[in-house]
């Protein structure tokens, strides 16, 4: 099947909307997306955006059952090692089921890895969940190592009235 | 010691921002991994196109550490990007010298961070700490950090250099 891998578009953020609520549904966290596409809009189309997006879009024949011809979208950031330097970091990658096996993640993340090289970045990060063999799978077939395995990584998080009560506390200007 | 100050780091800062990112590789038994320079902290951080921004802690020169040196601590931060709920910001380092430590210190910098969050409209704050650094776990949980690791399941994965050169010129 052909399709096209190319820089997300201001309005294509109501199909990136689309396609993040589909994988947070698979993620099993769907009542975790608080934002839409009209913050997607702002935070990444702005002079100064906070993330990058590509997506893969595939012929008018090939549209899906509801008509979308966008149906793939991989979402990254920069990032900063203290210890090598510039990163990139691989936010979402996500396919529609119809659309998988075809070679689209795969085309989606060779894009983000040439961007990350072309920036000189280092290494590119992500996370994954521990269930999701399928995922894992594909990750470490291109490389990638689970370094909460191997070095003992945890994600940790300040959020919401916890982050609120701390920044009370800040020390004043 | 009350009398310390925390401010944004200058370009003048990288030779002592280095020094203090080997010291905390060195806590984390991974100082050999450290191979940023002067040159790159200064262009990635005071450049067109900043990659983190960062705080120091600066003693007076009268309460200057051991080997003499006032800026005592810092920490490293840039923003990142959660596509459910936004922009948040990103704790990447964060050390106090050891003989700077018990005076408030790094509780003050965690909370001028926490209020740039705030004020930038992050919903929240995220960070990574291994798993055996109970100290620093326990400070972060003190203040009621959760760990996504053990509650939700993310792994952390890194593909480094040659295998992305590879995955970035794969054939169809």
């Amino acid at each position: 099947m052909k399709f096209k891998v190319r820089a997300a578009r201001k309005e294509d953020c109501k199909d990136i909307s689309r396609m993040i609520m589909e994988l947070a549904v698979y993620e099993k966290m769907p009542d975790q997306v608080k934002i839409s596409h009209e913050e997607l809009e702002r935070d990444g189309f702005s002079p100064n955006p906070f993330y990058e997006c590509l997506i893969a879009e595939v012929p008018d024949e090939h549209k899906t059952k509801d008509g979308y011809t966008i149906v793939g979208y991989a979402l990254y950031f920069y990032t900063y090692s203290t210890w090598k330097g510039r990163s990139v970091y691989m936010e979402d990658l996500y396919v529609m089921p119809d659309f998988r096996g075809k070679g689209i993640g795969k085309g989606l993340m060779a894009k983000v890895a040439q961007v990350g090289v072309e920036k000189q970045c280092v290494r590119l990060q992500l996370s994954v969940l521990e269930w999701n063999k399928p995922s894992l799978d594909f990750y470490v077939s291109k490389g990638a190592e689970d370094l909460t395995a191997k070095e003992g990584w945890h994600f940790l998080r300040f959020d919401g009235q916890t982050l609120d009560t701390l920044a009370k506390e800040a020390p004043k200007d | 010691m009350s009398n310390f100050i925390l401010r944004k780091a200058e370009p003048k800062d990288v030779s002592d921002i280095l020094r203090l990112i080997k010291e905390l590789a060195k806590f984390e038994e991974m100082e050999e991994q450290v191979i940023l320079t002067e040159k790159e902290l200064l262009e990635d951080g005071f450049g067109d196109h900043p990659f983190y921004h960062c705080v120091v802690a600066e003693v007076p020169e009268d309460h200057h550490s051991s080997d003499g040196y006032t800026v005592i601590g810092f920490a490293m931060y840039y923003f990142t990007y959660d596509p459910w709920i936004g922009k948040l910001l990103y704790l990447e380092d964060f050390y106090v010298m050891k003989e700077f430590r018990g005076y408030g210190i790094g509780s003050d910098i965690l909370k001028l961070l926490s209020g740039t969050a705030v004020k930038t409209r992050c919903s929240s704050m995220h960070f990574i700490v291994a798993e055996w650094n109970k100290p620093s776990i326990e400070f972060y949980k003190r203040r009621g950090a959760s760990d996504l690791s053990d509650e939700e399941g993310w792994r952390l994965y890194a593909i480094e250099k040659d295998d992305l050169v590879k995955i970035s010129t794969m054939k169809r």
